[in-house]
């Protein structure tokens, strides 16, 4: 192996690596915090070392395959433990590394004092590895193998405190990692679906395979593609049913509607955990499976129509579901879930280019955002509901400006981060796709989006504290620094693809093969337009709650909204009844399913005729039976003399 | 005349057997099987066997009965097995299985011919189950069995 | 001169009463007399048969078998005296320490 292959192999061995560490050899919270964090950081450097590597080769030549070693060779069906090294997965290794890496250096300070700290960090670097996978792997099924890491490591991690029956807003940990886990178990099955229909089209799940032509993306590019017949459902194309099964994964995995009830809940985790996977890293999993399949994408419009159309409501319904929370994790996961769906839709569209852009730009806002909630609610000790809060400005200065900067990056303003991934995205799906519905529900989302986030900032920092009884401190430790750069990020780093220079455009040319769209000056009067009306609503939510509605909002008490909205106010507080309908549709019929074959069909059935019923058949015979085994010897000296009997009469008679 | 001494000598056997069998209280059983064994010692006499006629009376009357009398006496069990039998069908069945003995020694009589055909050896050798003869044949041909108990502990 | 069947025919007839003492009768004593009534009734069909063939042999095999049998009550009743001593009583129903 070369030497960029080395280093490529070495990225997702440092933090598997760290875990191990973590998980078998070290009891001590401060050393496992900092092996977490200095494997991850060495991983981010050599993430660095190995984009530096492949900047320097050809364009043409910029796609590393690493085979480590054959995994799974069936017949023609080769699979390897290989890892793919190209500019999509250089930007997505720099991310999970980097901010993975900021991330393990702030739950340093934040899981001070924990009981399980050796879990949790040897957690959080098997998380990374498994993203690591997930981004690196050269074939579906190591994808999926990372795909269903993370999966894991999410539920793990959210149910870390598992021991609390109540984290607010009324979660269970245990129960909500078991919904995350069982939700993406549904996608999982699509993404497992969808491998098994390639391997028997194309017999092979490599994605380029290691010549370049033999992988399946390869010869979908060359146009080799067949029909699945589906009996009385007529026949589709196989690339639709791949793009919808995978479609299937997506939902699940980046929380989109209908599946994305499980990453509110997720919330119950630690806060960096709600950072590191349900903002930054997991979650973006399925855009970016959709980017690396897009020549599958490409061609199934039918597909897309429905990536764009769950991508555009899941918008919509995260960002108005965000308005009305008072928890303040739980603003900000609506929040992720409503931006997830900015990034499906851009790859609905086709802009993905765009879609990788924002997953960037957010997953450093984003990390951000819920890094700097956390820092309140380590000040806080352990308070989340933003109807206590208020006037942490004075006391959390640090926080408030970094968390003032993340707002404004979600909220679309110029110049910050959001501002230019977000209305790039907009402007493609209005100029380029002219699907204006689309882009008017998307313009609506992040009008609504710069709304709450404005409420937030004046509930959490404005105003005078609600609650005498909290004694906000701002001690944060090695938490400062993660929040500085995450800031930084979230100031520039619009920087990377702004119109003109767009660096992101032509280091992803290689894979995507996007031409750079012209920009316009139209362009630039529609963006503004975008953004005056988004400061707006921002100022608007900001001014509603810092000088208006103050005064009416007690803890425990509904918002001053509910009074004129009412149950649409609730309904959106509920995101849009989408559990409940769950919990009457499924869960509850499931249950009373379950109930009737436990006591019908097991109790009865089962335990009673067939087991304890031939139990007791044979206890019969058996009692039967043991009336000759009475101990008395006189009984055995009859039997003895029936034998003889017998054998007399067999010698006498019979003979 | 030897039919009528069997024949007397016979019914008092099994009188003796079956009063053994039924009486309820154990001295009376041991009495009644010592008139027994008397009886069966007669018909030893009858066939010549002169010597264990006197050895079945001197060992069992002599020397066995004695000692059940001893125990049963000692122990005072005359009258242990008061109630009901706890095996309910211990008694038909025993009962049924000594019926089908019988009656397969009876079948054997009946289907042989040649098992009722001759009779007790008339031709009586001189000397028959003397003592003498016993003596000679125990201490020559049957010498091992009668030894061996004593040869196998002092090997030399 | 009586024919040998009929000595046999005794011989079985007090065999079975011997069988019956043993499978009918509960005290440990009984039991014991039942079984040298068995003896006997072995005994005599051994000296009928010796008769019959002139044979010394059976005659041999009867001594021997008064011997054991005087052996086998001596220890038999030994048994019997401090099993009672130990559940003051010989009735062998009681002796179910065996019972499965």
């Amino acid at each position: 192996m070369s030497q960029i292959s080395w280093l490529i192999a070495l990225i997702p061995a440092l933090p598997l690596v760290g875990f191990l560490v973590n998980a078998f050899l070290v009891r001590n919270e401060r050393a496992n915090g900092i092996i977490a964090s200095a494997s991850v950081l060495a991983a981010f450097a050599v993430t660095v070392a190995a984009v530096a590597n492949l900047a320097m080769l050809e364009e043409d030549a910029r796609r590393i395959s690493v085979t480590l070693w054959e995994w799974i060779a069936v017949g023609k069906l080769n699979i390897s433990i290989g890892l793919l090294f190209d500019p999509l997965t250089a930007v997505m290794t720099l991310l999970v590394t980097g901010v993975g890496a900021l991330i393990h250096i702030f739950s340093i300070s934040y899981m001070h004092h924990d009981t399980r700290p050796a879990r949790y960090f040897a957690y959080l670097n098997l998380f990374v590895f498994s993203m690591l996978m997930l981004v690196m792997a050269d074939n579906l099924l190591l994808l999926f193998l990372g795909w269903e890491g993370v999966g894991l490591c999410s539920f793990l991690l959210i149910g870390h405190w598992f021991e609390r029956k109540n984290v607010a807003p009324g979660i269970v940990p245990s129960e909500a990692a078991t919904k995350a886990f069982v939700v993406n178990r549904i996608g999982d099955a699509g993404l497992l679906l969808a491998m098994l229909l390639l391997v028997s089209r194309f017999g092979t799940l490599s994605f380029y395979g290691i010549d370049g032509v033999s992988g399946y993306l390869s010869q979908i590019a060359e146009g080799s593609f067949t029909f699945v017949n589906m009996g009385i459902f007529g026949s589709v194309a196989v690339i639709s049913a791949v793009a919808m099964l995978m479609l299937l994964g997506v939902v699940g995995k980046s929380a989109q509607f209908p599946l994305f009830v499980w990453l509110p809940d997720a919330m119950a985790g630690p806060t960096p955990v709600s950072a590191l996977i349900h903002a930054a890293t997991m979650v973006t999993a399925g855009v970016y499976l959709i980017v690396r399949n897009h020549g599958i994408f490409d061609l199934a419009p039918d597909a897309t129509w429905w990536v764009v159309t769950l991508g555009s409501l899941t918008a919509l319904i995260g960002a108005s579901a965000a308005v009305t929370q008072f928890d303040i994790k739980r603003v900000l996961a609506y929040s992720t879930i409503s931006q997830l769906g900015f990034m499906i839709v851009a790859v609905g569209i086709g802009a993905y280019t765009a879609a990788i852009f924002h997953l960037l730009t957010h997953g450093l806002f984003k990390a951000l955002l819920f890094l700097g909630s956390g820092a309140i609610i380590h000040g806080l000790h352990d308070v989340q509901d933003m109807r206590r809060m208020g006037g942490l400005r004075k006391s959390m200065p640090t926080v408030y400006r970094v968390y003032i900067i993340g707002a404004l990056a979600l909220a679309g303003i110029f110049p910050f981060a959001g501002f230019w991934s977000k209305d790039e995205i907009i402007a493609y799906a209005w100029y380029f796709n002219q699907n204006h519905t689309t882009a008017i529900m998307l313009i609506f989302s992040s009008l609504l989006t710069a709304f709450y986030m404005g409420r937030q900032v004046a509930l959490t920092f404005e105003g005078e504290s609600r609650d005498t009884d909290l004694h906000a401190h701002e001690h944060l430790g090695s938490m400062k620094w993660p929040l500085y750069l995450l800031a930084f990020g979230a100031i520039v780093g619009g920087i990377l693809n702004i119109p003109g220079i767009h660096w992101l455009h032509d280091w992803l040319h290689p894979v995507l093969h996007e031409e750079v769209e012209l920009f316009t000056w139209q362009m630039g009067i529609f963006a503004g337009i975008t953004t005056i009306l988004a400061a707006g609503s921002g100022y608007l939510g900001y001014w509603l709650y810092s000088r208006v509605l103050p005064d009416q909002i007690k803890s425990g008490e509904e918002d001053p909204a509910h009074y004129y909205l009412g149950d649409i106010w609730k309904g959106l507080e509920l995101g849009w009844g989408i559990d409940y309908a769950y919990n009457r549709l499924i869960v509850k019929p499931y249950r009373h399913l379950a109930e009737f074959l436990h006591t019908v069909v097991d109790r009865q059935a089962i335990d009673g005729i067939l087991v304890e019923g031939s139990a007791r058949v044979m206890g019969r015979l058996a009692g039967f039976g043991a009336q000759g085994q009475n101990g008395n010897v006189r009984t055995y000296a009859l039997v003895f003399l029936i034998g003889v009997v017998i054998v007399i009469g067999y010698v006498v008679i019979g003979a | 005349m030897d039919l009528v001494i069997f024949s007397i000598t016979a019914i008092i056997a099994i009188i003796g057997a079956v009063a053994m069998l039924v009486s309820r209280n154990a001295v009376h059983s041991a009495l009644f099987l010592l008139l027994n064994l008397g009886a069966i010692s007669v018909l030893f006499l009858l066939l010549q066997a002169p010597f264990l006629f006197a050895v079945q009376l001197i060992v069992y009357a002599g020397a066995i009965i004695v000692l059940f009398l001893f125990v049963v006496m000692l122990l005072g069990a005359e009258r242990d097995e008061d109630g009901a039998d706890p095996v309910r069908w211990q008694v038909p069945t025993a009962v049924v299985m000594a019926a089908l003995l019988i009656g397969q020694v009876i079948y054997v009589f009946v289907t042989e011919p040649t098992a009722t055909a001759d009779s007790v050896n008339t031709n009586i050798s001189e000397g028959f189950g003397s003592p003498t003869q016993i003596a000679q044949a125990l201490f020559t041909t049957h010498l091992y069995h009668l030894k061996s108990p004593h040869s196998c502990c002092s090997l030399p | 001169m009586v024919p040998t069947f009929l000595y046999i025919g005794l011989s079985a007839l007090l065999f079975t009463i011997g069988v019956l003492g043993v499978l009918l009768r509960r005290s440990a004593l009984m039991v014991f007399m039942s079984i040298e009534l068995m003896l006997n009734s072995a005994n005599l069909a051994l000296v009928t048969f010796a008769n019959e063939w002139q044979s010394i042999d059976a005659q041999i095999m009867v001594f021997f078998v008064i011997t054991i049998a005087a052996a086998e009550v001596a220890v038999g009743l030994a048994l019997l005296v401090m099993i009672f001593r130990r559940r003051q009583s010989t009735n062998i129903d009681a002796m179910t320490t065996l019972k499965g």
